[in-house]
């Protein structure tokens, strides 16, 4: 498998990328110990970082109160999106005095600075993929602000397991969208890193003090994940043509509705948006939802056009790989696994796709 | 890589025999099954793509029947397919289902509740020497470390009147239970430690509503939870909302639930969701003697009304 091709990008360019980009870097090293002293110096400075760390029996990203809290070796159970798209996040509030009523936005320029640490590049590459339908007819300032105010420092892979399938989506365990500034595994502990953008540079030469400048050992092997490779322009042909088709039913009449696929992926990002209080007093709120709800598509009239669940498990799929791809050029999957880890029901989309690759 | 199980050296506590023994068991009533017309399908479980996954299937065919199996990624309770609310993924007409005893008890309850007939039912019990655990690596053998906490306590691993018992149950050995010993944990906790402990939890809760939907008892048309005019539960991911949507679930599964913990199996956020299903069973136990069990009944304890009942708490 060619590990690094970029078949989702030869469908067409991606939209305008928000940074300028600066490749002639010198590439430095940082030790392990460094990276967490990084992390110490950044929080010192009172700049938010959020990063993987273990909460019980899992991974969540999470603001890092020190670099020790860093954790590197497993994959975080949600996605990165929410440093930009929380699951609920209040968007306006309301309140009546007499007869009149205020309504008040909330203060945007509030939002702190933050470095978002240790996202692999199936996490690192999906915010700027969400770029497009977040600044495409309207500007969402709460998605925006938050990308302007972050840099992201993405990492290497070198472990994949069975569900993993980025390569098969046309990135790469090393690929560098969407990192500002990228780390590289290297033997003994400590990490190439190379800055990628304006914002990485800064990072780095602000922090200048804890790299080095040649590297001090080989590289680790990068992951290699197991899936098939898959052909993006043949799958989005099938899907063209088969709005309509058994497979639907045959491969997903089993699901069982819930939100858990939408909700741990990096690049769902359908929301809903609820007033939530009383009519003297309230706000309303944007949450995260799913198209996999029965709800999700119910009119007031009750009538439901995705009124099977196959229906909605379909939408899904044509989302991710004919709507977003029609209208943004890109494919709105990184292949992080986590969908295929979470079914209840088993549901493999890895499988899906090597499905309609293979017979459509 | 997710799984958090520790790779182990932990002995399996079956044989590869078994499992072939019984999944040759499924695929041979299956077949005569569909072959006889006797059933409009059979409710089983097929291999995933990755080694050692399983998921449901509804097998039609007795051709398709031969891709039934049993192992220990056969997770899911498939009577969840039995209810109203997942009626449009099975065909009309008598079905037959896969049973683990586990989820005989949910028969027994939607039996009870008149979701589902007896008579249009075949049901093909499994002699079942447990399942995976959430996080399991399914890698690697069922052993100690691998199986579910509710197999290590289990009482139904050979279903009572079944149509059909698939295999025969191995010798097990006994394992030390982990749920009962972590709901004693929490039961000596004071009432503000174990309020930061379920705050905690709940604070990770991202409403998929995994737990709702995969729940076979869960088949209300209209979920209170999903109401907007006016909301009854707040549905935004905030602490308050994610608080009454797990004391609402608690609450209305009391005297019903069958403990299969597939609520807590699917979560994705890992909270222990069959530790507040255990206590409320542990409630219905001591305060009206009752308990799911495997024969059906009409009504539970909260959901029937007598003349008698105490009412000294209604002040």
């Amino acid at each position: 498998m060619t590990v690094g091709a970029r078949r989702c990008l030869a469908l067409g360019d991606p939209p305008g990328r928000p940074y300028r980009r600066d490749n002639n870097l010198m590439p430095r090293t940082i030790t392990a110990q460094n990276l967490q002293a990084l992390i110490d110096a950044l929080v010192g400075a009172g700049i938010r970082v959020v990063g993987p760390k273990r909460v019980d029996t899992l991974c969540l990203y999470a603001p890092l109160a020190n670099g020790e809290e860093l954790e590197l070796n497993e994959q975080p159970r949600r996605s990165a999106k929410e440093a930009f798209f929380p699951p609920c996040e209040e968007i306006l509030s309301f309140e009546r005095q007499g007869a009149n009523t205020s309504v008040r936005d909330p203060d945007l320029s509030r939002l702190p600075a933050t470095v978002l640490i240790g996202l692999r590049p199936c996490d690192a590459a999906a915010p700027e993929i969400l770029d497009a339908v977040f600044s495409w007819d309207y500007q969402d300032d709460f998605f925006l602000e938050r990308r302007r105010k972050t840099t992201i420092v993405g990492i290497a892979c070198t472990r994949a397991d069975d569900a993993c399938f980025c390569t098969a989506v046309g990135l790469a365990p090393d690929c560098r969208d969407g990192s500002d500034l990228f780390l590289i595994p290297l033997e003994g502990g400590g990490y190439a890193a190379e800055a990628l953008t304006d914002k990485g540079a800064a990072l780095l030469e602000r922090h200048a003090e804890l790299f080095t400048q040649a590297e001090s050992a080989p590289r680790l092997p990068l992951a290699e994940p197991r899936a098939a490779e898959l052909d993006l322009t043949k799958i989005k042909a099938w899907l063209d043509g088969h709005f309509e088709s058994p497979f639907w039913r045959e491969i997903a009449a089993h699901c069982i509705g819930c939100g858990a696929c939408a909700f741990l992926c990096p690049a769902c990002h359908c929301f809903d948006i609820v007033d939530e209080g009383s009519e003297a007093k309230g706000c309303r709120r944007k949450s995260w939802d799913a198209c996999g709800f029965g709800k999700f598509t119910l009119h007031a009239s009750a009538h439901n056009p995705r009124d099977a669940q196959a229906n909605r498990y379909r939408n899904r799929i044509m989302h991710k790989f004919k709507y977003y791809h029609d209208k943004f050029g890109r494919t709105l999957c990184t292949g992080c696994g986590r969908c295929i880890r979470a079914c209840p029901v088993g549901i493999d989309l890895a499988a899906v796709l090597e499905d309609i690759n293979n017979n459509g | 890589m997710n799984q958090t199980a520790q790779k182990t050296e932990s002995a399996p506590l079956v044989d590869e025999t078994y499992y072939a023994a019984v999944t040759e068991a499924i695929r041979a009533e299956a077949a005569r099954l569909l072959k006889e017309g006797a059933v409009a399908a059979v409710i089983g479980y097929v291999p995933g793509r990755r080694p050692g996954t399983a998921l449901p299937a509804v097998v039609t065919t007795p051709e398709r029947a031969a891709e039934l199996i049993f192992s220990p990624a056969c997770r899911n309770n498939l009577s969840l397919y039995l209810t109203k609310a997942k009626q449009d993924a099975v065909p009309k007409g008598k079905l037959a289902i896969v049973v683990k005893g586990c989820d005989l008890r949910a028969l027994a309850g939607l039996l009870g509740e008149s979701q589902i007939k007896r008579e249009n039912l075949h049901i093909i019990g499994i002699a079942c020497a447990g399942v995976f655990a959430a996080n399991a690596d399914q890698g690697l053998p069922l052993n100690e470390t691998t199986i579910a906490k509710k197999c290590r306590e289990c009482t139904v691993r050979l279903p009572a009147e079944v149509d059909f018992t698939a295999g025969a149950l191995p010798k097990l050995p006994r394992l030390t239970p982990v749920e009962a010993e972590e709901l004693a944990r929490l039961e000596a906790l004071t009432p503000a430690e174990r309020w930061a402990f379920w705050k905690e939890q709940f604070s990770r809760c991202i409403r998929c509503l995994a737990c709702r939907q995969v729940c076979p008892f869960c088949f209300c048309a209209q979920c209170l939870c999903d109401r907007n005019r006016p909301q009854a539960v707040e549905n935004s991911v905030r602490p308050a909302g994610n608080l009454s949507w797990h004391i609402v679930r608690a609450m209305h599964l009391a005297g019903r639930c069958a403990g299969c913990a597939e609520c807590e199996r699917v979560c994705p956020m890992d909270i222990p969701l069959n530790l507040l299903n255990r206590k409320m069973a542990e409630e219905l136990k001591e305060r009206f003697d009752y308990e799911a069990s495997l024969s059906p009944r009409e009504k539970g304890p909260l959901t029937s009304y007598q003349e008698d009942d105490d009412e000294s708490f209604i002040k």
